[in-house]
């Protein structure tokens, strides 16, 4: 059996709530930080696309999906447009509906009570991707290690 | 000032997340709706337009709109469209680079001093845009 090698996140980046930035914020953190190498990303609307790339994707990774508030945007659309989600997490779960739907904010304005909100839905976004690693693909899911598509990149 | 021109113009940013562009153009839309038209302007979250939900759906409906894309897949612009929001221009990062050959913009992650040029100089352009769908100008699209 396939042992799960790479997962891919896909978060919200919702623009209307800090929660839609925190879930950004903590994906980009743990593709670059705390699994660079074992995690992979992209552009949630592609999956509307349909294409190459995103059918690679979904057929590829099991996904866990990151986002900002109850609606779970994320969640809904990779289920509907592309496949199945291996795990979903949401900032309001994480950190209170309060905190998720704070105004959105620009990088700019950063600041350590932001920080620790990031640094804990990273936390948690970390760990679900070690339950994750390592497990055997489900058989309905099966992960075929297959080739990219020419030109794409893989983060 | 059509009765439709009355209402906030709504900000759409792609949700690149793999290369700077995508964040570019979401700082400049922040710029815009946060501090340069807050009163004219309005946001909704991409990932909700993709759904294509109801909700989302009558929200958008006959909403004059303006996107922010990061790269020619131009998601932004195509997915507002596909719930029925009406385009009155899309503005495109990789544009916004034209003057700016060879700069060092940052990661997805954060932007340099390069990059927020770019991204605010993208926002002073996207202003401009605003101005011209509230004052009821041509449609670029
Ligand atoms: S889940 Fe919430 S924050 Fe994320 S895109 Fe949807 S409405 Fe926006
Ligand atoms: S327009 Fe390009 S950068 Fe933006 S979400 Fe689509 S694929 Fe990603």
């Amino acid at each position: 059996m396939l042992e799960v090698k790479k997962v891919g996140i896909i978060s919200c980046s919702g623009e209307e709530c800090a929660g839609g930035g925190i879930s950004r914020l903590a994906a980009r953190h743990v593709l670059e930080s705390t699994r660079p190498g074992r995690t992979v990303t992209i552009c949630l609307p592609l999956f509307l696309a349909g294409g190459e790339e995103e059918r690679y994707f979904a057929r590829t990774f099991p996904t866990i999906t990151v986002d900002g508030c109850e609606k779970r945007c994320a969640f809904r659309a990779t289920e509907k447009l592309s496949g199945h989600v291996t795990k979903a997490l949401t900032v309001s779960d994480i950190l209170g509906a309060e905190s998720a739907a704070a105004p959105s904010f620009s990088q700019r304005q950063l600041n350590p009570e932001l920080e620790r909100k990031i640094d804990t839905v990273s936390t948690a976004l970390t760990e679900a991707v070690d339950e994750i690693m390592g497990k055997p693909a489900a058989a309905e899911h099966l992960l075929k290690p297959t080739v990219p598509p020419a030109g794409m990149r893989l983060l | 000032m059509s009765e439709k021109n009355e209402r906030k113009v709504m900000l759409v940013p792609c949700s690149g997340i793999g290369k700077v562009h995508g964040l570019i153009g979401r700082e400049a839309v922040f710029r815009v709706a946060g501090e340069l038209r807050p009163q004219d302007t309005e946001l909704a979250c991409l990932a909700e337009i993709v759904t294509q939900d109801k909700e989302i759906r009558e929200r958008m409906n006959g909403r004059l709109t303006i996107t922010v894309d990061g790269c020619p897949k131009m998601c932004a612009e195509k997915n507002v469209r596909l719930v029925g929001g009406e385009i009155f221009t899309s503005l495109r990062v990789v544009d916004a680079f034209r003057t700016h050959r060879g700069a060092q913009a940052g990661s997805a992650t954060e932007l340099t001093s390069d990059g927020w040029q770019i991204s605010d100089e993208l926002a002073d352009r996207l202003a401009l845009k605003v101005d011209e769908a509230r004052q009821g100008g041509n449609k670029d699209a």
